[in-house]
């Protein structure tokens, strides 16, 4: 049987998410034996040549370069996933789209005017169909794992669109923001990482971005009344995911 | 009489990068360019609360996220007169080392080492498998390190400014020493597997710059010294350099400042083990001189055998941290923000990351510069890959030869190994609306994969 391609993509992003590959370890020469890994550079010298099954997307679109790029791989692809914080959101660099990125330029380069970037950073999305979202700033592998193996298998992956409260709960981790009244994001945010903050007494930082229907405004008031100001209440939600955050809560209403 | 090399998008690196080589009138040009799209972390770092600042730094790279959190908590630390406590500062070390075993597994064993047997990738010829695995065994022991103190490794969430969120207790980390001690065998091993690969006989006289510590190999802790002779504390060294941007590349070239002009340096595993031979324990020492390994290493294509010589160091230094260890009381210490300036540089697995931060009174960010190994490295880079070329000019295909594969394979050997680097090249010609694809190996890869997906 000839085995599904698969093709790896990078914009702007750390690497971390294509890393998450890499790091399947074990898995990994599997991995290589159930699928074609016919495109990724971080890995491979193969060059950018036909059609893949299901391409991989890491990071996100910053520059006009990358808009007409992002367009030819869907062109190329049957199954566009996108994996992590930068491709299903904006990722930490979308936090120019609340700023000045003439500001950003010449706060950061010499000479500011050779850098050609846009003024905002977007998820994948908003240019091209998008088959199937991994979210995390990492993802998570097992995540990864459950979505190419579903692929495989002909059937839609699960990867949960709850809470992380649900996820603490079934691992009886107590409640940060209950007990502590600490400002965790839990609440709101998507499970899939496997409660790590909490389980460090660390409040959630919202790696895996805001769950489906998630009620932010709603939690803000808890930390508004356990003394947090306005302003540190959308430094919590400005991370990784801030535009998803952001968008989730215009939907809800009340921007 | 112009000509021109262009590869468009190395592989097998973290970040996207080029390199180009124009010969006009036996003249070269090299130009190493980062096109990787800017991010502006030291933009959006201003006014960030001092606790953001090693989750968003972290960020910058995926590879290496421990020793941007490492950097930043060391400045902001000291910003605020905070001192750790020796557990604390082991599990650091640990945590780094963790670390180091990944990203020197990694790049050791995906990313340059299928080079050496004509690979394409460390799974696509099946006598580099067994090599592969290895290295994967070592990269998930030290993926198990940052998982156990860290959460994940990728982007880690226990380190904070004053220690850490949660620390291990002991037994959770005595269970791994017998793995760790099968793999640190397994690894000085694999010290002479790296010094027995083939090799070209190129060295560069250059400036290899590092920390030094007068207890141990560099990690956190150290001040700056070169091969010559340049020693100074993190503040002195900050001053001294000096970043600048060129039109071709995102990431800025960061040089010493001199009268009229920027002096480059190395920075990394080579520019460590060549001024830290001392610091290194007996066990690697004698294996060194079993394998005939000779310092100062000064051919950046045998960076592979510094990598070995620190990924057994790390898993070494490892076992000795977890015996050594007793779970401290308390997981962090207590302190008050207050404003300041200071400047800390750590060990990243591919060199020194200097983090300077200036805080206000409250502990936001009012100013900072974040300078990774990468950037450092570029300019010193490009001039090796100058001098290259430029001494094997005759050896490069002429014009109207192109599409003489021959040619270009016999150019693969002048440059390299018989194995030589597989990069993927692209001969430009002025007036081809498509270029051909041709297979070239390059120049070899002497300095694959900084971390290029830096703050940009």
């Amino acid at each position: 049987m000839k085995r599904p391609r698969i093709g790896v993509f990078k914009f702007t992003s750390c690497d971390g998410c294509q890393l998450s590959v890499l790091n399947l370890e074990k898995e990994l020469l599997n991995l290589v034996g159930l699928f074609e890994i016919a495109y990724f550079r971080e890995a491979t010298d193969k060059p950018l040549r036909g059609h893949f099954d299901i391409a991989l997307v890491e990071g996100s679109l910053t520059t006009e370069r990358q808009r007409s790029h992002i367009i030819e791989v869907r062109e190329r692809t049957r199954y566009l996933v996108t994996i992590g914080a930068c491709a299903t959101s904006g990722g930490l660099q979308a936090l120019r789209n609340w700023a000045s990125i003439e500001e950003y330029k010449q706060l950061v380069y010499p000479s500011p005017e050779m850098i050609e970037t846009l003024p905002c950073s977007t998820p994948i999305s908003d240019y091209v169909y998008v088959d199937y979202e991994l979210w995390g700033c990492p993802i998570n592998g097992d995540e990864l794992s459950e979505a190419l193996g579903s692929f495989l298998l002909e059937k839609k992956p699960g990867v949960p669109g709850y809470s992380l409260c649900m996820e603490c709960k079934r691992k009886g981790v107590p409640c940060l923001l209950i007990a502590k009244a600490e400002p965790c994001l839990g609440p709101v945010t998507r499970a899939g990482c496997g409660v790590l903050c909490p389980s460090l007494k660390r409040p959630c930082y919202g790696c895996f971005g805001p769950k489906e229907g998630a009620n932010i405004d709603s939690l803000l008031d808890v930390f508004r009344k356990a003394g947090l100001s306005q302003h540190e209440c959308s430094l919590l939600l400005d991370k990784m995911n801030t535009f998803a955050y952001r968008k989730a809560r215009t939907a809800e209403g009340r921007p | 009489m112009k000509r021109l090399f262009r590869i468009g998008y190395l592989s097998r690196v973290e970040g996207e990068m080029g390199i180009t080589a124009e010969i006009r009138d036996g003249q070269v040009t090299v130009r190493a360019g980062v096109f990787e799209a800017p991010r502006f972390f030291e933009a959006f770092l201003k006014g960030r609360p001092y606790s953001d600042v090693a989750d968003f730094t972290a960020r910058i790279c995926g590879i290496c996220p421990v020793a941007y959190q490492m950097s930043a908590v060391h400045a902001i630390e000291t910003i605020f007169g905070v001192e750790v406590e020796e557990p604390i500062r082991k599990l650091r070390r640990l945590l780094y080392c963790g670390e180091w075993i990944e990203s020197h597994a990694l790049h050791i064993y995906l990313l340059q080492g299928p080079d050496f047997y004509g690979a394409e990738s460390a799974w696509s010829k099946r006598e580099y498998l067994p090599i592969a695995q290895r290295g994967l065994s070592f990269k998930k022991l030290g993926n198990r390190i940052l998982t156990i103190l860290g959460g994940r490794p990728i982007h880690p969430l226990s380190v904070k400014v004053g220690g850490f969120y949660k620390v291990p207790d002991k037994k959770t980390l005595t269970d791994l020493l017998s793995e760790l001690e099968t793999a640190h065998e397994e690894s000085l091993k694999s010290i002479q597997w790296a010094a027995r690969l083939p090799f070209n006989d190129t060295a560069w006289e250059r400036e290899y710059i590092s920390l030094r510590h007068p207890g141990e190999y560099p990690m956190n802790h150290g001040h700056i010294c070169s091969s010559k002779g340049l020693d100074a504390t993190m503040d002195e060294f900050f001053g001294q350099i000096r970043e600048h941007q060129v039109d071709y590349s995102t990431a800025l070239h960061t040089g010493i400042k001199e009268q009229n002009a920027i002096r480059s340096y190395i920075v990394g595993p080579l520019a460590r083990v060549n001024l830290n031979m001392d610091r290194l324990p007996q066990e690697i020492r004698n294996t060194m001189k079993e394998c005939g390994i000779q310092l100062p290493i000064t051919n950046s294509h045998r960076g592979i055998i510094a990598r070995s010589i620190e990924l057994a160091y790390a898993f070494g230094e490892a076992i000795r941290i977890i015996k050594a260890y007793e779970m401290p009381d308390m997981p962090s210490v207590d302190f008050n923000p207050r404003a300041g300036e200071a400047t800390w540089i750590t060990e990243a697995p591919r060199g020194m990351l200097i983090h300077r931060y200036e805080l206000d009174n409250g502990g936001y960010v009012k100013s900072c510069t974040l300078i990774p190994p990468t950037s450092q490295n570029l300019a010193q880079m490009e001039g090796d890959l100058h001098d290259f070329i430029q001494s094997h000019i005759r050896g490069l295909p002429q014009e109207g030869e192109r599409e003489d594969r021959q040619k270009l394979r016999s150019l693969h050997f002048l440059f390299g190994p018989p194995c030589g680097a597989a990069l993927i090249g692209r001969e430009k010609t002025r007036n081809a609306r498509r270029p051909r694809h041709a297979r070239e190996r390059c120049p070899e890869r002497p300095w694959p994969c900084g971390p290029l997906g830096t703050y940009l």
